[in-house]
């Protein structure tokens, strides 16, 4: 070859390695076999050629594998590092392009994924297999970054233990390797996982989580479903499109409120700019809760993360929230919980990132008095649109001077008119309103909800709108009630006399939204998500069984953070000691584990002699093969009857048989080496001999 | 101030001894305890533990119940090996057997003996003098090791501090203890490639024959007396069960003894002399010959067989041992 084709070998070649730094073929296998159980439960989160390519990566490693033991080739085949590096770049901008950014998680972890699958590529030398091995315990938790259900906990499993068995299978030399096959590395690590459940238990418990997280989340870029502080044409019809969970709520004791009073009140929104409805900038904090002794109803709050600080109360929020928990007694506010706005609006002090639980009191009544003088002035704003809106809203309000006559004239209008309930509004664009209420008449909520503020602004009555949700299912199995996107609803406010009432113009509309969910009042065809319908059938009863298996799962493992943890940690009292009291608890107990490990690794080794378990392994393994020991038989006797019945293995069985009676009934002195060599050739005898259906099938043979 | 100062360096001393067993001053056998134990994370260990501090760090910053839990359950299987890789060390018995004899140069042989007790213990590896081996010991059983040391100088070749130390079981551990055992070998000066003869006797009929090798005529048997070379021995007989015989050769008992003295090869230096030296008193055993041996301030009488073989190569291994070494 010339020179310059010789140069870039020389540029990439690797120093020769001593064949004791170098992986053998059979940790490579188990290497790769260790990538396939990481990558599977990560591959259905990818991009589908992502998945494809790390996976073909690793398959590409065992083709070549494979080919070098055929050519009984040594130093094996490699890839050119300078042509995986390039397939790095190319990844890398192909990962870019797909995302369409790179620094992020989603693309991280693409990228990371197909990143073991190069460095697969080319290991060689042990360190190779350490670092694989590190990046397979990383990719262990990536999947949870995408979901945290009970199948892909489950699907984690395996990966751990084969990280245990690919870390075990690293560390022994090749040769001690073959004799136990590959179950045995496997149960060696099963074993160690095992020993060390307890440490794993006492530190979910105990080991403290972060309240808020360290950084960012910057790569939550996709918008969550659910209610914002904002409300834009079309929201609430995708936000029904969802069968999403939004919050799931214990009812303390007594019957679940009537569907007509169960308005979950979220963000309530008073400016309007002609196309999309907002919050007022400042949220006024120090509103007064409402009070009823005998309308008060008492619950608890699952909330699901949402990226908004809005905290969810059924009708009237009559206090603060609490942490829930069975210890507490309802008097520790949720640490989480900014204030209580004077619009009776829940604030949390930051976005919601983690699931949030809280016990809540409410007072079930549509109306509450106005504590400010400046609710007047704010819901009366109007934008200078719609003018055949307003034109319409000041001839009907000549009519009708008082402010309640006009309101059940508006509702009227609404019932009476040929106004059509409908998922599938077509998109208003310059003057929605006037468009909806006056030509098309087909809306959602959302339209009937804008229409009749704006009408009762232009008629001079202060008034609102109220997004929450609507309605919420029992789940019969868990003894709870689901709140979903798919209940979203937007409702409205007017103040009569000092005082906020709630009016619901979709009920005008279509009354039995309200009654019996929004998949009752629509025509058919429109689609509806399988879980709102109403005759999802056993399909749907499954659903509802399924889900309440997974809110306990959710309740117990998946969201038990840091309020969680701190809830239990009152429970169990730990706030009577000082931190280092609990410091030094937590290493007593660690010690106490030691010991206890120290102890059942030592018992283990007494139990039972060695060579005693190798016999019962053979006498068991032969009468599996069709060949029982008799009792009365001795070893010898057993041996030669085993000889006879499989000649072709007939040393082994006399070697077996031989090596037992000296062990077993000889004069050897225990500690002696020709004690050590026997048990050495009854292992070694033993372990030459086929397996029990081989044996079995060879008696038939011969 | 003095005295006190004394007492701290006497601490030092004596922590020094205690950490890094530096003195040779373990007398046999020693059996690994905790004190003498140390475990720290290997590379892949290391690696490892500061992968679950990524995947602590990442789990608790996105409230992944579950990555935290998958990290800490990875968390106590390193823990559960750091306790396997104790209890893989602790309780061993480590015996020093013996140390060979070399020619310096060549490899010596130092073999010491570990017994487990009764549990098994898996890849223990003793390191000494730039030298590893590792071996399985099963259970119950003694198990010898023998460590190939290279030699470069003649003289004492102490064993010096012993590591006994294994990864088991995973590899993320290294659990590791000293012995320092006061085992010594000793390598002999290498021999001259090419020697001149053997010098004449002294006196003797026979003095002026040539060393003569393998080709003597054999002469008979005669009865076996203590220190005679193993060589010699008629091993046939022996086996036979026939008794103890040596062969003897013609010619070869004749000679008398021969004087290999130092101050006879004026004109050599000193590690010349006593490569000359060794050669001829390996040709002597070759041929049998008795022979005394001088040397400054040390002289040792006309004989034969192996101990004095022995004893005459230690002496030149030794010669001058202060100047030898430094």
């Amino acid at each position: 070859m010339s020179a310059t084709l010789s140069l870039p070998r020389r540029l990439f070649a690797r120093t020769p390695q001593p064949p004791a730094d170098r992986l053998s073929p059979h940790q490579l296998r188990w290497l790769g076999v260790l990538l396939v159980a990481v990558a599977l439960p990560q591959a259905v989160h990818l991009p589908i050629a992502i998945a494809v390519l790390g996976l073909a990566l690793v398959g590409a490693r065992f083709v070549l594998l494979r080919r070098d033991a055929r050519r009984g080739d040594a130093r094996g085949w490699h890839v050119p590092s300078w042509a995986l590096a390039l397939l790095a770049i190319v990844v890398a901008l192909a990962i870019r392009r797909s995302y369409g950014y790179f620094i992020g998680r989603e693309p991280s972890i693409a990228f990371l994924f197909v990143l073991c699958g190069i460095k697969f590529l080319e290991a060689h030398a042990r360190r190779d297999g350490s670092l694989i091995a590190c990046l397979a315990a990383f990719m262990l938790i990536t999947p949870f970054l995408s979901t945290q259900t009970m199948g892909t906990a489950a699907l984690a499993l395996p990966g751990i233990v084969v990280l245990g068995a690919t870390l075990d299978v690293l560390a022994r030399p090749d040769s001690t390797m073959a004799a136990g096959g590959w179950r045995a590395p496997l149960r060696r690590a099963a074993m160690l996982l095992v020993q060390g459940l307890p440490i794993a238990a006492l530190l979910f418990f105990m080991f403290p989580r972060l309240a808020a997280p360290l950084w960012g989340l910057p790569a939550d870029r996709s918008a969550r479903t659910g209610l914002s502080d904002t409300m834009e044409p079309g929201m609430f019809t995708s936000l029904t499109l969802s069968d999403e969970v939004a919050l799931r709520v214990a009812l303390e004791r007594g019957a679940p409120p009537p569907p007509s009073q169960r308005y979950w009140r979220g963000p309530v929104l008073s400016r309007y700019d002609g196309r999309m409805w907002s919050v007022a900038p400042l949220p006024f904090i120090g509103g007064t809760p409402a009070t009823d002794a005998v309308k008060t109803i008492s619950y608890t709050v699952t909330l699901e993360p949402s990226n908004q600080p809005y905290m969810f109360a059924l009708e009237l929020p009559a206090g603060a929230p609490r942490l829930a928990g069975p210890s507490a007694d309802g008097s520790v506010t949720l640490p989480a919980f900014l204030g209580l706005t004077r619009d009776q609006q829940l604030l949390a002090r930051a976005p919601i990132t983690q699931p949030l639980r809280y016990t809540q009191q409410s007072v079930l009544s549509d109306r509450y008095r106005s504590s400010s003088s400046l609710d007047a002035r704010i819901n009366l704003r109007l934008p200078d649109r719609n003018p055949r809106s307003i034109a319409f809203a000041r001839a009907l309000r000549e009519r009708h001077t008082d402010d309640r006559d006009y309101i059940r004239a508006v509702l009227r209008h609404f019932n009476t008119e040929a106004f059509v309930y409908t998922l599938g509004p077509p998109l208003y664009e310059n003057e929605p309103i006037d468009q909806f209420l006056l030509d098309t008449r087909r809306g959602f909520c959302e339209h009937y909800a804008s229409a009749f503020v704006v009408l009762l602004r232009a008629a001079g009555i202060p008034a609102r709108i109220v997004t929450g949700y609507q309605g919420g299912e029992m789940n019969p199995t868990g003894g709870y009630m689901i709140v979903r996107q798919s209940d979203a609803h937007a409702w409205t406010e007017a103040l009569l006399d000092g005082q906020w009432v709630r009016f619901d113009p979709t009920a005008a509309v279509a009354p039995s939204r309200i009654e019996r969910g929004f998949a009752s009042s629509l025509p058919a065809g429109e689609p509806i998500p399988l879980l709102a319908r109403l005759d999802g059938g056993w399909l749907k009863d499954l659903g509802l069984v399924w889900d309440a298996v997974n809110h306990g799962w959710r309740n117990h493992v998946v969201d038990f953070n840091y309020q969680r943890q701190r809830a239990l940690w009152r429970e169990m009292n730990f706030d009577l000691f000082a931190p280092w009291q609990v410091v030094v608890a937590v290493m007593a107990l660690a010690g106490l584990w030691c010991a206890a490990v120290l102890l059942w690794m030592a018992r283990r080794r007494r139990r039972k002699e060695r060579a005693l378990v190798l016999w019962d392994d053979i006498c068991r393994r032969l009468a599996r093969a069709g060949l029982p020991r008799q009792p009365h038989e001795g070893p010898l006797a057993f041996s030669q009857r085993a000889a006879a019945r499989w000649p072709q293995f007939a040393i082994a069985f006399a070697a077996i048989g031989e090596a037992y009676a000296k062990l077993r009934y000889g004069s050897l002195a225990p500690e002696s080496r020709d004690r050590a060599a026997l048990v050495a050739t009854l292992e070694h005898s033993i372990g030459a001999l086929p397996s029990p259906a081989r044996l079995r099938e060879g008696a038939a043979a011969g | 101030m003095t005295a006190l100062a004394a007492a701290h360096g006497g601490f030092v001393a004596r922590s020094r001894q205690r950490l890094f067993r530096s003195a040779p001053a373990d007398r046999d056998p020693v059996v690994l305890r905790h004190s003498r134990i140390y475990i720290l994370p290997t590379r892949r260990g290391a690696a490892l533990i500061a992968t679950l501090c990524v995947m602590l760090l990442t789990s608790l910053n996105y409230a992944l119940s579950l990555g935290l839990f998958v990290t800490f359950a990875l968390s106590g299987l390193v823990a559960a090996t750091l306790l396997h890789a104790f209890r893989n060390l602790a309780g061993i018995k480590v015996r020093p057997l013996a140390a060979g004899d070399t020619f310096a140069g060549a490899p010596i042989a130092f073999s010491l003996e570990l017994f487990g007790g009764p549990a098994a213990r898996s890849q223990v590896a003793l390191f000494a003098r730039d030298t590893r081996v590792v071996s399985d010991v099963a259970a119950g059983a003694a198990q010898t090791l023998t460590l190939m040391a290279p030699t470069t100088k003649r003289g004492r070749v102490p064993l010096g501090r012993l590591t006994v130390s294994s990864d088991f079981p995973l590899g993320l551990w290294r659990g590791w203890a000293y012995v320092h055992f006061p085992l010594e070998g000793i390598a002999y000066p290498r021999p001259e490639p090419a020697a001149p003869p053997l010098p004449r006797g002294h006196d003797g009929p026979d003095s002026a024959a040539p060393a003569r090798g393998g080709d003597a005529d054999l002469a008979g048997l005669r009865d076996y007396q203590r220190g005679d070379p193993p060589q010699r021995v008629a091993w046939k007989a022996v086996a036979r069960g026939a008794g103890w015989f040596s062969k003897s050769f013609d010619g070869a008992q004749g000679g008398g003894p021969v004087v290999l003295d130092w101050n006879a090869l004026a004109g050599l230096d000193a590690d010349a002399r006593l490569a000359r030296l060794t050669a001829w008193v390996l040709a002597a055993e070759r041929v049998a010959r008795p022979f005394a041996l001088i040397l400054p301030g040390f002289a040792l009488p006309p004989g034969q067989g192996r101990e004095h073989h022995r004893a005459a190569l230690t002496a030149l291994a030794l010669h001058d041992d202060a100047r030898a070494r430094a």
